[in-house]
């Protein structure tokens, strides 16, 4: 990482430090009290938004690591989120066991499901590997969808989530165990990407024939990328279920899946904050133009024809991300790069 | 003494004005300040998978509240303030809409499909915020807790037309042998769960998908059922049944035509597939003789409700006209001001104003709880709260496209409670 004009590192410890400087600190800090204190300042519905923006990340965080870091294109994250969602809502709801049972379980068997779709990737890649996860979302939907564990299409419901006695029913109680299971999401593959597995996954990214050739078990870090990239869809789905309260397998679509990997491209492929940048910009996006632009638009301007601000937002949308790709290829975090560089080298521009 | 006379006189003459304008007074009761206003969430699927019933649906609700507040006066008084929001057919949309509305104090919200209170319906339950739902499914108010049904459920469709169907289309001997295409959500479960639960005891044969209770099925996005028609075929069946929404039904009947099953086969639509959309889909050659439910009068009815739903149709969105889909969501919005007149009358406009959990459970014990034989003009069958049963109407009527135009065969049909979660299959 670039440091700051005049500072150096005299430690390795120093070199491997995630925040660096003090202003690193006091910026991060800053940043999490504001982002912990958000209740207090917010409504339910935004911190609805919010946790929808937590669940949301915690999954693009997980497709990041397999597809941003790894390689390994995946079009079926929104049916490992389901297979984590219905997980959880099985375990508490008709085994009757704990949130937390409910959630690493929901986490482990989306992976183990990951492991299983995954295990194609040893032999294709790029297109063809795509295709292969586009069936892992059908069938795992199909399955949900006739199996009568999963309910056979009918509803299942979730209760609350609740950790030792302490239940979280208030949206602003959601908010701090999804955000805090977000929070260290993000923190966990920030330091796995600074790992040896990590550094494999790049490896094999950026060519896995030279990635074998120098001794990176092919194998067993692909897999290994599927199982991680699926267990944190489960997390997000098991959340999900909790926040939620019911579900059904068409909340779980394969427009959420070309959704996700839209996320990670716009915010940045292969780096830490894109999933971040992308699912905020993504998420944010949505409620503005859902609950703020198109009832405006129909109450406001009368000129309008009836129907055309309804017709004009899913335009609207892609327009936007369609720019977006054109004028930004590289996503939001080379954007916030740039910001970061200028920033650093100012009032001189080199 | 002259003068004590006088006063007596005036004193008497005081007070019998008093009492003789005593009631006058009484009757009007508080009056709506500036400001106050009765909210009402809308959420309708007016672009996405299913525009072709929530844009009207949508236009409908909000054209209903338009006449009430103007023509009518609001409600006892107060206006409605709809808090409208366009949901996209998409269920993580609507769950933060639904938390909105409860933030910006709604008193009680609607739907206009199954889908959309699926996503909703743990959510309100949870808070106690009530919803009506238009297009109603047994899993979204068995066992009933806060949401209710504005129609009858897409499992007393089935009831429905497989009684009008035993009665007076089979001719033969033996079981008839139905089988159900149906959309793989709530719409086309809540067909197949009714089936499941009563066509034994109708006297009918389902044709099963392979294991007992696995209908055929397909999505709403479905490009051609040729192969699924193909097996349904193979099996012979008498009637072909499917519940789900027009434009996947217009395509299956098309290629029910192109296979030569129909006409032959009896086709009956549940009534989120029935409408005017599906005609013109379908084109009114292919679509003809198809049988199909649906809670409400028929466009043009000669009932009392009718008028006003046609003139604003015509006047607002004319592209509306002659859909059904239009006349139920405009008797929704009539059901909703019923609901918030018999909860201002009987627990006052004060203990609605807040638009919390105490103004919702008001809105549900004195409001909907409250609703007995509220005839909605006529427009759909009587509406009555019953205990234990969240369907507000239970009243279907059958309907056939004949010469190009649906086409009422029956009048209204009762269908009875089935309490699903007795049985073990339904979901939990």
């Amino acid at each position: 990482m670039t440091l700051p004009c005049g500072i150096r590192n005299y430690t390795y410890a120093e070199d491997m430090a995630i925040v660096r400087t003090g202003t690193h600190w006091v910026l991060l800090i800053g940043f999490l009290i504001l982002l912990f204190t958000a209740p207090l300042y917010f409504n339910n519905y935004w911190l609805g938004v919010f946790n929808l923006i937590g669940i949301t990340l915690i999954a693009a965080v997980g497709l990041n690591i397999l597809v941003g870091y790894c390689g390994q294109l995946s079009i079926g994250h929104a049916g490992f989120i389901a297979v984590g969602a219905y997980t959880s809502a099985i375990l508490t709801n008709r085994l009757e066991m704990p949130f937390l049972v409910g959630l690493i379980g929901a986490g482990l068997l989306s992976g183990l499901v990951g492991l299983l779709f995954g295990l194609p990737s040893v032999r294709v890649k790029g297109f063809y590997l795509a295709i292969t996860t586009i069936a892992a979302q059908f069938i795992i939907i199909w399955v949900i969808n006739h199996w009568g564990l999963t309910g056979g299409g009918n509803l299942i419901t979730a209760p609350y989530p609740s950790i030792f006695g302490l239940e979280f029913r208030a949206e602003s109680s959601q908010f701090y165990l999804i955000i805090g299971i977000a929070v260290l999401g993000v923190f966990f593959a920030k330091n796995l990407t600074r790992t040896k597995v990590g550094r494999a996954f790049i490896a094999i990214r950026d060519n896995d024939l030279a990635a074998e050739v120098m001794g990176v078990n092919l194998l067993y870090y692909k897999l290994l990328a599927f199982f991680i990239g699926c267990f944190f869809a489960g997390i997000a789905g098991a959340l999900y279920a909790h926040w939620l309260g019911s579900l059904n397998a068409e909340q779980f679509s394969f427009t959420e899946s070309i959704l996700y990997v839209g996320m990670i491209i716009i915010g940045g492929l292969g780096t830490n904050i894109g999933p971040i940048f992308g699912v905020v910009f993504i998420r944010v996006l949505q409620q503005v133009l859902t609950i703020q632009l198109v009832p405006f638009l129909e109450k406001s301007v009368t000129v309008l024809p009836s129907g055309f601000a309804t017709g004009i937002t899913p335009m609207l949308f892609g327009l936007v991300i369609v720019l977006f790709l054109i004028l930004e290829p590289r996503g939001l975090a080379h954007r916030w790069s740039l910001f970061k560089a200028s920033y650093r080298l100012w009032p001189f521009s080199y | 003494m002259r003068n004590r006379k006088t006063l007596i006189v005036l004193a008497v003459a005081c007070l019998m004005l008093i009492i003789a304008v005593m009631p006058a007074l009484s009757a009007c009761g508080p009056q709506a300040q500036p400001g106050q206003v009765l909210k009402v969430g809308i959420i309708t699927p007016t672009s996405g998978p299913a525009a072709e019933k929530g844009a009207p649906m949508g236009d409908a609700n909000l054209d209903a509240i338009q006449y009430i507040n103007d023509e009518l006066g609001g409600v006892e008084g107060y206006k409605i303030e709809p808090l409208w929001f366009d949901s996209n057919y998409d269920t993580a949309k609507v769950a933060t809409i639904v938390k909105n509305l409860m933030d910006q104090g709604a008193l009680l919200f609607t739907t206009s499909s199954s889908k959309e209170m699926q996503a909703a319906m743990e959510i309100a339950n949870r808070a106690e915020f009530p919803g009506l739902v238009c297009f109603n499914a047994p899993s979204l108010h068995r066992p009933p807790q806060h949401i209710y049904g504005q129609t009858p459920d897409y499992g007393d469709d089935w009831s429905a037309f497989a009684t009008y169907y035993m009665k007076n289309i089979w001719k033969g001997s033996g079981k008839p042998k139905m089988a159900l295409l149906v959309l793989n959500n709530p719409t086309g479960y809540g067909a197949r769960d009714a089936a499941r639960a009563a066509a034994s005891g109708l006297g009918i044969e389902i044709l099963w998908d392979g294991a007992e209770g696995k209908a055929f099925e397909h999505t709403t996005t479905t490009t051609s059922e040729i192969e699924s028609l193909t097996r349904i075929k193979a099996l012979d069946p008498d009637v072909l049944y499917i519940s789900s929404t027009p434009a996947p039904t217009a395509l299956i009947v098309k290629n029910a035509s192109e296979l030569g099953m129909f006409p032959g086969v009896t086709i009956g639509l549940g009534h989120a597939s029935f409408t005017k959309a599906f005609v013109d889909l379908a084109t009114p050659a292919v679509a003809e003789g198809v049988y199909g439910v649906f809670p409400t009068v028929n466009w043009g009815d000669d009932v009392p409700g009718m008028a006003k739903a046609v003139e604003y149709a015509q006047k607002l969105h004319s592209k509306d006209v002659g859909n059904l889909d239009y006349v139920t969501a405009w008797a929704q919005s009539l059901v909703v001001a019923e609901i918030l007149k018999n909860a201002v009358k009987n627990a006052g406009y004060d203990a609605l104003a807040k638009g919390d959990v105490t103004s919702w459970r008001a809105i549900e014990t004195q409001g909907i709880q409250k609703l007995k034989d509220y005839e909605v003009g006529g427009l759909q069958g009587p509406i009555s709260y019953d205990k234990g049963d969240n369907r507000l109407s239970k009243a279907l009527r059958i309907f056939q496209v004949k010469s190009g135009a649906i086409t009422p065969v029956t009048d209204w049909i009762e269908a009875p409670l089935v309490k699903y979660e007795d049985f073990d299959w339904f979901g939990k």
